[in-house]
């Protein structure tokens, strides 16, 4: 019902991507890109909207891998599937997913890079690292973000393994430290081989027609000020270019005062027939009705902050209601954003 | 005989909760934590003839407006008696409020610990220092509860409201003493400091290729660097250790009072429970559980439903409407009606399945505070809820 209501209200919105097209396009450019971050505060529904997206890009036959940068494994099940480790697996068609697990990050880090076997004695090592990881400011940070460049380089027969990786990015804090990681890690080491890859991953993330990030935000203040922080920080800190905003969860219907006004009149005059003819209470619609005009202003109040703030489309995302976190609420998703998905 | 947990009269949580010198609140991510708390604290000065404060860490702009902090730093601001008496209570304490700087925390938790000046100087200077204080795990939760323990100690306040960081993992909040202790430990730490690479050597750890390869990883001088930075976090072991032991104490004590604060939606109120369950895990007690946005019941009402229903589907109501009102009445006005009606119906459908489940929180009393009219920004719409905390939604 709500993906309806959505399409429905979305059209005639003033000051939002009012056409399915102005809609359709911004998303196109979105997942024309290589590396798509999806970050945001917590709660805003980030691992949702980057399964949807996912979904979306693989509906037009893209090829994608999904990173899930925290190991509470989150998007492997808003992509229906069980929490994965760290090789990609094929959750749905035409999207993979692995997860960034600090140690196996390590691990396969110092595989690839120094040719160290994968041994049992690594742990540790890894103890002593992470605290080293924890001191050098971008260390960490460095072995996250190095391994989705080391995704997004790879190659199988002769083409890009994935034509689209996307990000669901930890909690903005720890977001900028890791766009930047590569930059300060420049800054920090003089030498050590380090240097000469970060290099190479900096350039990918800050090019804007390689790396995009797109920023969550629920229609209430913090999460606003927030996204809005976020926004200006990357670009200025961190050097990645924002794509794109969801608002996430807004309500989908809008009620006017005119619309709350003639449902007054019918309460206070006309109260028998009404219940007569609708067959049920006026009374809890009356409540609710204010309750939606409530909440539909403050969405429009948020909206129009995010819109006078960020020059990136802003999409508004329906709340869905009745379901948990999963393949169902990720498909309803992409479809009130407006993709198909596979 | 106890009361069962679950529809307790809202009431008993701020009386409940006024006992108690320290409350902390925890919960996750936005779910209105911080409003929580500071309505809490206006609730308590208004219930106890004490020094009530309120410390928030990161509060929205408006919000802390609205307590009068309008510069970042711990120090408290007194909320006007007047103005608490303009937000509808009738304040028999006084309301400080407070805005942890975790920044300057860090460099007093320094200043504190150091062994000497010239420990505390080489620390304050190190350029890895700004890093490793705010980076690791737990380190903003770390210096909030460094600062509550002072603020305690201090005996200024009769109660200290807490409002815990926006982390993640709420935990964070309570391992935190541990995780600082474990980062200044000597164990992890001893072979980075060792007075020379031999003395890695002899930990007997595969040292030699690890160094090799964080030489090679880093850059020799790094690692360099780093090691004297450690050798002088280690100087403040001892001294965090203990400090560290004496906040689980307080943690743990009668005086203090976990508050888990949650909405009904189904993300947040699991890692309600999860949280609830690991608090009893740590002997550390909940007291009190706060509902925060709850929607009014009318949205459940089944014959609100029906109406609705046939105002968002019937194709011919809109023409009736116009008839019965004697007004054009548009076709789109009926639909949109009911549709925002079924869509918050069912809204609160999804709010009442965890309803169900609050008295497994624990055996406290729930207090539920409805969703607000408007944005909780002012002085007035932070009364209204501390009204409610301790009167009831009735």
């Amino acid at each position: 019902m709500f993906q309806t209501l959505a399409s429905g209200a979305a059209a005639g919105r003033e000051g939002d991507l009012s056409s399915g097209g102005a809609r359709g396009d911004a998303l196109e450019s979105l997942l024309a890109r290589r590396i798509l971050f999806v970050a945001g505060k917590g709660g805003t529904g980030k691992s949702t909207i980057a399964a949807a997206l996912a979904l979306i890009a693989a509906g037009s036959g893209r090829r994608v891998l999904c990173v899930d940068v925290d190991v509470k494994g989150d998007l492997a099940r808003a992509l229906g599937a069980e929490p994965v480790g760290f090789q990609p697996r094929l959750v749905q068609p035409g999207v993979s997913v692995l997860a960034l697990l600090p140690e196996e990050s390590l691990s396969e880090y110092l595989r690839i890079w120094f040719k160290v076997p994968r041994v049992a004695r690594l742990t540790p090592l890894v103890r002593v690292l992470d605290f080293v990881a924890t001191g050098v400011p971008g260390t960490r940070e460095m072995l996250t973000t190095g391994k989705i460049a080391y995704e997004e380089r790879r190659e199988e027969r002769g083409r890009p393994t994935w034509d689209l990786i996307v990000v669901d990015s930890p909690a903005s804090g720890h977001l900028l430290p890791q766009l930047s990681a590569a930059r300060s890690m420049m800054e920090l080491t003089r030498g050590g081989i380090i240097r000469s890859q970060t290099e190479w991953v900096d350039q990918t993330l800050t090019d804007p027609r390689r790396t995009l990030l797109a920023i969550c935000a629920l229609p209430e203040e913090m999460p606003v000020a927030e996204a809005i922080e976020l926004h200006d920080r990357a670009q200025a800190e961190a050097h990645v270019a924002v794509g794109a905003c969801f608002l996430n969860s807004t309500l989908p219907v809008p009620v006017t005062p005119r619309d709350t006004g003639v449902l007054e009149a019918l309460a206070s005059g006309h109260a028998q027939a009404a219940a007569a003819r609708l067959g049920g209470q006026l009374g809890p619609v009356l409540e609710g009705a204010a309750i939606a005009r409530r909440l539909h202003d403050g969405d429009r109040r948020h909206a129009s902050r995010l819109r006078a703030h960020m020059r990136v489309p802003v999409l508004e995302v329906p709340r869905q209601v009745g379901t948990a976190p999963g393949l169902e609420t990720t498909r309803a998703v992409a479809a009130a954003v407006g993709g198909s998905a596979v | 005989m106890r009361r069962e947990a679950g529809p307790a009269a809202a009431g008993d949580v701020v009386e409940k909760l006024a006992r108690h010198r320290m409350i902390v609140c925890c919960g996750s991510g936005g779910v209105g934590k911080t409003t929580v708390s500071a309505a809490l604290g206006m609730a308590i000065a208004a219930a106890r003839d004490t020094r009530v404060l309120v410390l928030t860490i990161d509060p929205a702009r408006r919000l802390a407006t609205a307590l009068g902090l309008t510069s970042i730093g711990t120090r408290p601001v007194t909320i006007a008696p007047e103005r608490l008496r303009a937000a509808g209570l009738a304040p028999r304490g006084q309301l400080d409020a407070a805005m942890l700087d975790a920044k300057s925390e860090w460099d007093r938790l320094v200043e504190r610990h150091a062994p000497s000046p010239e420990v505390r100087d080489r620390i304050l200077a190190n350029r890895f220092y700004r890093g490793i204080s705010t980076a690791f795990a737990g380190s903003q939760e770390y210096v909030a509860l460094d600062a509550v323990y002072d603020l305690q100690a201090s005996g200024e306040y009769g109660c200290v409201v807490v409002d815990t960081p926006p982390s993640r993992n709420a935990l964070d909040f309570l391992d935190a003493p541990d995780r600082l202790t474990d980062f200044v430990s000597a164990r992890l730490l001893a072979w980075l400091a060792g007075p020379s690479r031999f003395g890695l050597r002899a930990m007997g750890f595969a040292a030699t290729p690890f160094l090799r390869m964080a030489d090679r990883l880093l850059g020799g001088e790094v690692l360099e660097e780093l090691g004297a930075f450690v050798r002088d976090i280690q100087g403040l072991y001892g001294s965090v250790r203990r400090r560290a032991a004496a906040m689980y104490d307080l943690l743990r004590s009668p005086a203090t009072a976990f508050t888990v604060v949650t909405t009904l939606d189904p993300q947040p109120f699991a890692e309600a429970e999860f949280l609830c369950a690991r608090l009893g895990e740590r002997s550390m007690p909940l007291r009190a559980v706060v509902v925060n946005r709850v929607l009014p019941r009318a949205l459940l009402d089944p014959a609100g439903a029906v109406a609705a229903t046939t105002l968002a589907e019937d194709p011919g109501v809109g023409a009736w409407l116009s008839a019965e009102l004697g007004e054009p009445v548009a076709p789109a006005v009926p639909r949109r009606l009911g549709q925002a009606f079924l869509a918050l119906h069912a809204l609160a459908e999804g709010q009442e399945a965890q309803v169900a489940r609050l008295g497994g929180l624990g055996r406290v009393p729930v207090a539920r505070l409805p969703l607000a009219d408007r944005e909780v920004s002012d002085l007035d719409s932070l009364g209204e809820l501390a009204r409610r905390l301790r009167e009831g939604p009735g």
